[in-house]
């Protein structure tokens, strides 16, 4: 029993929303209350990100799925929305990545802006299309120009979080 | 572009299906939904409190250091308000009472006769794009989803979602929500008003003559919109003048083909406030909500700005009639028959929401329908 909790325990998505759940919780109070520009600082697409930059696009897009769900379950918006977001987050983090030859800390952290700005337009557009009114504001522009450059900020050590965390069952064995 | 795999192919498609199923239960409103989000709140909120407290001192910091200025001009503000608004305050419950008395005594629904459950804000939406806050009570209290919530100042929103021990609430700065509301509008000269004092009757035998003898009491009010006693609409009465026929049922018993003398009982409502219902729509925290379909009717004339805005009420209003919402702050006329935008200045603040009671009030467009 207590084995089976250990290998569920090392499994790298387990981690992950361990972490995922750390990241959630700061979500929803620390960074609730600290509004720069009046803008909430979005962490958990700063997780999904650093998961697609950490492991490339396919892991990228399953955590940020996972991510995104967790998100899910505390917004009043309708359940796999952020998912779907994050996940095309995740994946793109991945993805332009893999466009870069040698990869350096301030590729990384343009790579972790430029996907901020997509999610952060993709947000109000899909809240937009199942049904919400009023989001696809010029307002946008101000959240995810904050929103980009925070996340770009600390890309880098949620990165190396990210990687800690998904990194293969047999390296923590 | 090497590893653009079936088995990564698969993963997006997976992906996208789960999501869009998910997405389609949500909307539908499945209750395997709901409780998993129940479940996941009852699970996360340890967790939370925890970073909460963890956390509390950076926000302190950051709270001093962003606005400790503002704070402080707030705090000499806000003693200068309490000041004022102490003696208004007791004029306004008494008014207040009378104006509940009155309308119980006639029957009419009031928000005293509605239970209330009083909850505390213990959390806001962390998304840029809605504007909800989570309150401490839950269906244990009888808190169902389309219940009204307001604080001591106003209107605050309305109930979308409820679990156990918590609901969340839409507040009415949210682009989704809407509510019918009425515009009282001021009349010109709203600080000297005259309240009907000693009533003397005298009845003749042929007619019924009231003479109503008004001695003027004048009395001051600053709360625009708001006449003392502006309610009680004596009547006064004029005599016919030579020639003119008084009209069925004023006068008694009648008297076919047979000029009376007898006089005509016109209401003196020329001078109270004049209402009109309108739509009040919610467009985000940094912008005021709007009220929409106000007519452009001459006898309602311009509404002036600071204007009390007011629900409705109604069998299909989502609220009750009569509670406060906030105040006219800007018209904006437009052309045509298009009646006047108007900005509304809520009177809830809703930077610093704590304790909010919400009325167990279900309008009938929130009440589950039969299958």
């Amino acid at each position: 029993m207590i084995e089976r909790l250990v290998v569920l325990a090392e499994a790298r998505y387990t981690r992950l929303i361990l972490l995922g759940l750390l990241f959630l919780s700061l979500q929803t109070t620390i960074f609730n209350e600290m509004r720069p520009f009046g803008v909430s600082l979005q962490v958990m697409l700063l997780l999904a990100a650093s998961c697609g930059l950490a492991k490339g696009s396919q892991t990228g897009a399953v955590a940020g799925f996972i991510i995104g769900l967790l998100y899910d379950m505390v917004l009043t918006t309708p359940l796999g929305l952020c998912a779907a977001v994050f996940a095309v987050v995740g994946y793109l983090a991945g993805f332009v990545h893999t466009f870069v030859h040698e990869s350096t800390w301030w590729s990384r952290m343009l790579a972790s802006l430029g996907v901020s700005i997509i999610g952060m337009f993709m947000l109000p557009i899909a809240f937009t299309i199942t049904g919400a009114e009023g989001v696809l504001t010029t307002d946008v522009f101000l959240v995810a120009s904050v929103v980009a450059v925070f996340n770009a900020v600390l890309s880098l050590p949620t990165e190396w979080l990210c990687n800690w965390a998904i990194r293969d069952e047999s390296l923590v064995r | 572009m090497a590893g653009y795999s079936f088995t990564r192919r698969r993963a997006i498609l997976l992906l996208s299906l789960t999501s869009v199923l998910l997405i389609t239960l949500d909307l539908r409103g499945s209750s395997a939904v709901n409780f998993t989000r129940s479940a996941f709140g009852s699970v996360f909120r340890p967790i939370e409190s925890a970073t909460r407290v963890v956390t509390r001192p950076i926000q302190n910091t950051w709270n001093g250091i962003t606005r400790y200025n503002d704070v402080l001009a707030e705090n000499r503000r806000l003693r200068d308000l309490v000041a004022y608004d102490e003696g208004a305050t007791i004029a306004a419950i008494a008014s207040v009472r009378e104006a509940q008395e009155l309308l119980a005594l006639n029957g009419l629904p009031t928000l005293a006769g509605i239970s209330s459950c009083t909850a505390q804000v213990v959390g806001q939406s962390p998304s840029n794009f809605a504007q909800t806050v989570e309150l401490n009570r839950g269906s244990e209290c009888g808190i169902k989803v389309g219940m009204p919530v307001l604080n001591a100042a106003g209107m605050i929103g309305k109930v979308t979602d409820v679990y156990n021990k918590r609901s969340v609430v839409m507040l009415i700065t949210d682009p989704g929500y809407s509510l019918s509301v009425k515009i009282v509008n001021t009349p010109p000269t709203t600080t000297t008003t005259t309240i009907p004092g000693q009533v003397v009757e005298s009845t003749t035998t042929t007619t019924t003559t009231t003479t109503t003898t008004t001695i003027p009491r004048t009395t001051t009010t600053t709360i625009k919109g708001f006449t003392p006693g502006g309610t009680a609409a004596p009547t006064t009465t004029q005599p016919l003048q030579p020639g003119e026929t008084a009209p069925p049922g004023t006068v008694g018993p009648n008297q076919p083909g047979k000029n009376t003398n007898s006089p005509i009982t016109v209401p003196a409502g020329a001078d109270l406030p004049l209402r009109e219902t309108g739509a009040l729509e919610g467009r985000g925290l940094t912008k005021s909500p709007v009220v929409r379909f106000i007519e452009n009717q001459p006898r309602f004339g311009a509404v002036a700005v600071g204007s009390p805005v007011i629900s409705s009420g109604g069998a299909t209003s989502l609220a009750p009639p009569d509670i406060v919402i906030g105040t006219v702050s800007r018209v904006v006329k437009r052309s045509g028959t298009l009646g006047p935008l108007l900005e509304v200045k809520l009177s809830a603040n809703f930077d610093n929401l704590n304790f909010v009671r919400v009325l167990l009030y279900q309008p009938i467009t929130e009440r589950p329908t039969a299958p």
